[in-house]
C-alpha cells in the first residue's frame, strides 16, 4: 500500500515555468544584478543563437519580466532589457520555491 | 524482482530531480557572479595612476615642476577615460558601478583643480599640499570599500590618512617619503593584487560558467 502524502509534501510549491526554462533562468539572473544590459551582452555572458535568445527574451517580456528599450548610439542601433519589479518578484519566488524543494528532497 | 527494480527507477529519478534542482540554483548563482563581475576591472588604474604619481614627482624633482603634474595627471586622465571607456562599450549598468564611478571622478576633478590652484596660487606649502591629497585619497578609498565591502581596499583608506597624519606633523622628508610609501603600497601594491584576483576570480567564473554551458542554455 502506498504511503499517503505527508502534509509538508502537499505544501510543496510549483516552480514558475516560464523562469524554469534554462535560458530564460539565466537570463532572468544576469538580468537581477545590472540596470539594463545590451542583447550582445547577453548573448556573450549565455553563449546563446540570436534566436533563441530573441525567442526565449520575448517570453519573459510576454510575462511582463522584462522590458526592452531599443535607442541608438552613435548612429549604432541598441536593443537594451531590464528586469521588472514583476520579474524581480517572480525571480525572488522561484528561488525560495527551489530552495524548499531541495530542503524537502534533502530531507525526505 | 519488479518491486526492487521499480524501486530503483523512483529513487534514480528522485536523485535526477533533485541534481536538476541543485543545476538550477548553481545556474543562479553562476550568473549572478557573471553580472556582478562587469564592476570589478579597475586595478589597472590604481597601476597606472601610481606610475603617473611616481613619473610627476620624478619630472618635478629632476625636471620642470612647472608642467610635470599638469602634463602628467591629464595624459593619465586622458588614458583612463580611454580605456575605461573601450572597455565599458557593451557592458551593463549597474548602480553599484555608477556610484562608484561617481566617488572616483569627484576625486579626480577635486584633485585636479586643487593641484592647479595651489601650484598657480603660491600656496602650496608641501605639509598642506600632500596632507590634502592623501586626505581625499582616503575618503574615496575608504568609500568605496565601504561600498564594495572589501576590507583590503579600507587598509588603503588607513595607509592614506596615516600618510596625511605624517605630513602634517613631520618634517619636510618623512612627509614626501610618507606619500611615497602610500602611493607604493596604495597604488601599486593594491592595483596588482587588485589585477591578480580579478584574473583569478574571471577564471574560476569563465570555468564555472563553462560548465553550465556546456549544459547548453537552452530553453
Amino acid at each position: 500500500m502506498p504511503e499517503p502524502l505527508s502534509e509538508s509534501a502537499t505544501d510543496l510549491p510549483e516552480l514558475n515555468p516560464i523562469i524554469h526554462g534554462k535560458l530564460r533562468l539565466a537570463l532572468l539572473s544576469l538580468l537581477s544584478t545590472v540596470e539594463e544590459a545590451e542583447f550582445t551582452w547577453l548573448r556573450a555572458k549565455t553563449n546563446s543563437t540570436d534566436g533563441n535568445l530573441g525567442a526565449q527574451l520575448l517570453k519573459l517580456e510576454e510575462a511582463g519580466y522584462v522590458s526592452m528599450e531599443k535607442k541608438f548610439v552613435l548612429r549604432k542601433p541598441q536593443t537594451l532589457y531590464r528586469m521588472t519589479e514583476i520579474g524581480r518578484q517572480a525571480l525572488t519566488e522561484y528561488v525560495q520555491a527551489l530552495k524548499q524543494l531541495l530542503g524537502a528532497a534533502i530531507h525526505s | 524482482m519488479f518491486p526492487e527494480s521499480l524501486e530503483r527507477i523512483v529513487a534514480m529519478s528522485a536523485f535526477e530531480q533533485e541534481q536538476e534542482l541543485k543545476d538550477r540554483l548553481s545556474l543562479i548563482e553562476t550568473m549572478i557572479a557573471e553580472g556582478r563581475q562587469t564592476t570589478e576591472s579597475w586595478g589597472w588604474t590604481f597601476v597606472l595612476w601610481g606610475v603617473a604619481y611616481y613619473v610627476a614627482i620624478a619630472w618635478s624633482v629632476w625636471g620642470n615642476p612647472a608642467i610635470a603634474w599638469p602634463v602628467t595627471m591629464i595624459t593619465a586622465g586622458l588614458i583612463t577615460a580611454l580605456v575605461a571607456m573601450r572597455r565599458s562599450s557593451g557592458r551593463p549598468a549597474t548602480s553599484l558601478g555608477r556610484s562608484m564611478a561617481a566617488v572616483w571622478i569627484s576625486l579626480g576633478i577635486s584633485l585636479f583643480l586643487f593641484g592647479i590652484c595651489s601650484g598657480f596660487s603660491g600656496h602650496s606649502d608641501q605639509h598642506v599640499v600632500i596632507a590634502v591629497i592623501a586626505t581625499m585619497l582616503g575618503m574615496a578609498n575608504a568609500t568605496s570599500s565601504l561600498s564594495l565591502r572589501w576590507k583590503p581596499q579600507f587598509a588603503c583608506a588607513v595607509v592614506w590618512w596615516a600618510a596625511a597624519v605624517v605630513s602634517l606633523f613631520g618634517t619636510v622628508n618623512q612627509s614626501t617619503i610618507g606619500f611615497l610609501v602610500a602611493i607604493f603600497l596604495c597604488q601599486i601594491v593594491f592595483g596588482s593584487y587588485m589585477m591578480v584576483s580579478e584574473a583569478r576570480e574571471r577564471r574560476t567564473n569563465e570555468s564555472k560558467s563553462g560548465e553550465n554551458k556546456s549544459g547548453e542554455l537552452h530553453a
